[in-house]
């Protein structure tokens, strides 16, 4: 078909192509013609192909050296002696892990990380979600109270210690006078010294900060579900209780699996409000697993113990942090 | 433009708008802020120098009221400076300064008041006289030390003058970061000059038979007390007749506490018989207990260097101080240092022992500065009389001027802190209202600018003088941090409630792990070293020693 169609239109020059063998050159002449880009050499054509790597290079650099670089460098200072007091930089095998391992205060200090992170975790997470609930319908104000209520998330957790001091420290602290003149007796609690008190002042600090995180996590869920389903129970005459069960819980699952992860992933650095609420005391009694690692690191200038131990800490963390990212992964939108 | 020109800029045009409406960035965009970028990197260097320069320049001197003690003080070091005595130490340092005009020399100090003396006053001095400029690193006291480590290691000579705690100077000397300074001293001191120095402070840079610094900052705790209080005929009375003795300032540490509970007793809630800096990690605890334990007759190490601290000596010390709190003001096992100050300022509390600030603020002297306005306006003054702490009061800290190995201008380092602690240059630091520099050098103790700085500025300094004859010093030997630390853990834990023989085990047995950790052997080294510094125990205080200085 195509030979007659040659022989009727395009006569003699398509005939003479057809019949003729084509050359391998004869469409790079062509397109050369047409004014393709010349042909590259060899060494230009592997610079060519390799260039998408000279472009990233910065950009891995600095990744390495800024991570990675302190990462393996700090794992091989928790296996040498690195102690501003001990002249040299032996290896000294698992001895820094072990000095972590047997030390009574960095058991306590763990236990105390999951408990006091536990609880106020705990806490936040229901005060925030009772918050959102209150929240997530429109009423006159809501924008304002919002905006206050998000407040405590802007500010430095060191201020936020210090604020708590000044209102919990005696003998200048107004707390123990108001409850005073509440309660109609003396009042004389050693907020930061007394034994269950200085654990239940940490705990109010931490809950006072963060719980409008979960507060905003857990509204923005609240607001994703969709309102017709609220509008289908209500004309099923299905009650409150029931609708939050049904509806509202399961298709607040994950965001709340998330602020959870979230929050309990940075509890358990708790640090800035124990270091200015209590130092750590009485005797040892408010030491978190970070202020365990700062006092061997920068009181006592241990480096190395306290490299080993924030390496300990580091594999409890991600155990837990595997746990949940696992758990977030599985959970599936209703 | 031809209509390809037109064409091509058309669409390039269309390519970079529509480019910017999905937020991208082109290449062209890339290009141009690429370039923007590398040219405020390139312009931020000499911007950033100018800056710094117009800082530096900033600094101007402060100087007092020509006609005050201070002011007179201040005229006194300059003209010192200047006109000599032609073998003063400042008049040399400056002379022989005058050769390194234009080096700038980087100096730590502590952050905060510390810093305020280099930055207002004795900075801008000495670059008036010698044109040497100073930039102060201002760090936290633990940094004062890691840091000086860290760049040591480094190499970098980042700092060529460290403010270092005593304490610290056998790590620091053996460790290589800290440098001897005798033969400066030969070529250029005044020898009375080192003879200033009150004996209990004297010795303090001295290690291994080489001098590592020059003490700096009297840090010597002394008892502060209600003499309205104590001398109210109503309360002495009602003191005879309970306890059959005079109400006065107590002798022992039993009796003081038994002062503070009867002032308790009497006065409370107006007023409260004692207050303590007790809160964990504020150094009260453990500055406290070792002045009380070795009053005691308490050993630090045996001869074993075995921690003597569970002994009767430290059941004793806790005892005491248990009652001591149990007398004290309301929080008192909460307060640190400052808020101590403003429980005593505000007339809450009787009687208080501290550092050298309190008497100056007691009188409304410190106040006087708008850098220290975070101190209550003192409700006292004039009220308030001295005596030495119960025992022997504790030297707590101090400062030393030590001279970086890595400082890259040694000798014009050297001469900057000879010349800062000359008698009459440090006499005028250490009356700066701001200044948390204390009275250290016989010269000092009996100035006259300083005796008139307040009413009873004389008897202030006749209290010090005569703490420091009994004084003690803190551990001076490496692991010194460690076996403090214990010591907090160890108060702390018994002020809530823990067994204080347990508790003392338990702090015995961190120190002994210390010790290990440091060497046994090592560590008896630089105790039997520590051992013969005058004031080391109570045994051989400079009183003892028959060097105490009479003014």
């Amino acid at each position: 078909m195509l030979r007659a169609l040659g022989s009727q239109h395009l006569a003699e020059p398509l005939s003479s192509l057809l019949d003729t063998p084509m050359q391998p050159t004869a469409t790079i002449h062509r397109l050369k013609a047409a004014g393709a880009p010349p042909r590259l050499s060899a060494f230009a054509q592997r610079a060519d192909r390799h260039f998408k790597w000279l472009l990233v290079a910065p950009a891995v650099l600095l990744i390495l050296a800024l991570s990675i670089y302190p990462l393996l460098f700090s794992l091989v200072v928790s296996f040498i002696n690195y102690d501003f007091q001990v002249p040299g930089h032996a290896f000294v095998g698992l001895k820094n892990f072990e000095r972590v391992v047997f030390d009574p205060v960095a058991r306590w200090s763990l236990l105390l990380t999951a408990w006091l992170s536990g609880i106020s975790v705990a806490i936040e997470f229901v005060l925030g979600l009772l918050v959102a609930l209150t929240m997530v319908r429109s009423f006159p104000g809501r924008g304002v109270i919002m905006s206050i209520l998000i407040v405590p998330l802007f500010i430095s957790p060191v201020i936020v210690g210090q604020a708590w001091t000044l209102l919990l420290q005696r003998p200048f602290g107004p707390t123990n006078y108001i409850l005073t003149q509440l309660l109609g007796q003396e009042v004389t609690i050693g907020w930061m010294t007394e034994r269950p008190w200085l654990y239940v002042s940490l705990i109010i600090a931490d809950v006072w900060q963060w719980t409008p995180f979960m507060f905003v996590i857990l509204l923005a869920g609240l607001t994703a579900i969709p309102p017709n389903l609220y509008e289908a129970a209500e004309l099923d005459g299905v009650n409150a209780w029931q609708v939050f069960w049904a509806i509202t819980l399961p298709h607040l699952g994950p965001m709340m699996l998330l602020a959870l992860t979230f929050r309990l992933l940075d509890a358990i650095r708790m640090f800035d409000t124990i270091f200015i609420m209590t130092g750590g005391g009485p005797g040892t009694q408010t030491y978190t697993a970070s202020y365990y690692l700062y006092t061997v690191g920068f009181t006592q200038f241990h480096l190395s113990q306290a490299t080993a131990g924030s390496w300990l800490f580091l594999i409890f963390t991600a155990l837990i942090v595997a746990l949940l990212v696992r758990r977030l992964l599985k959970v599936d939108p209703v | 433009m031809n209509d390809r020109d037109k064409r091509d800029f058309q669409a390039g045009l269309e390519a970079e708008v529509d480019a910017f409406m999905r937020g991208e960035t082109t290449r062209r965009t890339f290009i141009t802020r690429f370039g923007q970028m590398t040219g405020m990197l390139a312009a931020s260097g000499p911007m950033l120098g100018m800056m710094t320069d117009w800082a530096v320049a900033q600094q101007t001197l402060e100087l007092a009221d020509a006609t005050s003690p201070l002011g007179q003080a201040q005229a006194a070091a300059l003209k010192a400076s200047k006109e000599g005595p032609a073998d003063g130490s400042a008049f040399r340092a400056v002379e022989a300064a005058k050769a390194h005009s234009g080096v700038t020399l980087n100096m730590t100090y502590e952050a905060g008041l510390q810093a305020l003396d280099p930055r207002n006053f004795s900075g801008p001095m000495w670059e008036q006289l010698t044109g040497m400029k100073s930039n102060v690193v201002e760090l936290s006291n633990p940094d004062q030390y890691s840091k000086a480590v860290a760049e040591h290691i480094a190499g970098s000579g980042a700092y060529d003058v460290l403010d270092v705690s005593p304490a610290w100077t056998p790590s620091l000397a053996d460790g290589g970061v800290i440098a001897p300074l005798d033969d400066y001293i030969a070529k250029y001191m005044n020898p009375a000059d080192l003879e200033d120095y009150h004996p209990l402070y004297k010795a303090l840079p001295t290690y291994k038979g080489k001098i590592w610094g020059f003490f700096d900052d009297g840090d010597m705790f002394a008892l502060y007390y209600r003499k309205d209080i104590f001398e109210d005929p109503k309360m002495m009375e009602a003191y005879q007749a309970k306890f059959n003795a005079k109400l006065g300032p107590p002798k022992t540490w039993e009796e003081y506490a038994q002062i503070a509970q009867f002032i308790t007793d009497q006065m409370a809630p107006k007023v409260y018989g004692a207050g303590h800096f007790r809160k964990a990690g504020s150094p009260g605890n453990q500055f406290d207990f070792l002045q009380q334990y070795r009053a005691n007759g308490g050993k630090l190490f045996g001869d074993d260097m075995k921690a003597g601290l569970v002994s009767d000596a430290g059941v004793k010390t806790l005892t005491n101080m248990l009652a001591a709190n149990k007398a004290s003001i309301p929080g008192n096992n909460e307060l640190d240092a400052v808020s101590l100050w403003a429980a005593f300022l505000t007339g809450k509390v009787a009687m208080i022992y501290s550092w050298p600030p309190s008497g100056r603020m007691a009188a409304n002297y410190s106040q006087s500065a708008t850098a220290i306005n975070f101190i209550p306006q003192s409700q006292i003054a004039g009220k308030v009389g001295y005596a030495v702490v119960p025992g022997n009061p504790e030297h707590a800290t101090g400062y030393n001027k030590a001279l970086s190995a890595d400082s890259p201008n040694p000798e014009a380092a050297y001469l900057f802190m000879q010349w800062i602690c000359s008698p009459p240059v440090s006499l005028a630091r250490c009356m700066l209202p701001y200044a948390l520099r204390d009275p250290y050098r016989i010269s000092h103790f009996k100035s006259e600018l300083y005796g008139a700085l307040f009413p009873s500025a004389k008897e202030y300094l006749a209290n010090l003088n005569n703490s420091a004859n009994v004084g003690l010093l803190d551990p001076i030997m490496p692991g010194a941090q460690d076996y403090f630390l214990s010591i907090d853990r160890m108060c702390t834990a018994v002020w809530a409630g823990a067994d204080p023989k347990a508790s003392l085990e338990t702090a015995a047995a961190e120190w002994n792990e210390t010790t290990d950790r440091l060497g046994v052997d090592s560590q008896k080294g630089f105790y039997t070293e520590f051992l013969k510094l005058p004031g080391a125990t109570a045994d051989n205080t400079v009183e003892k020693l028959g060097m105490a200085v009479a003014l």
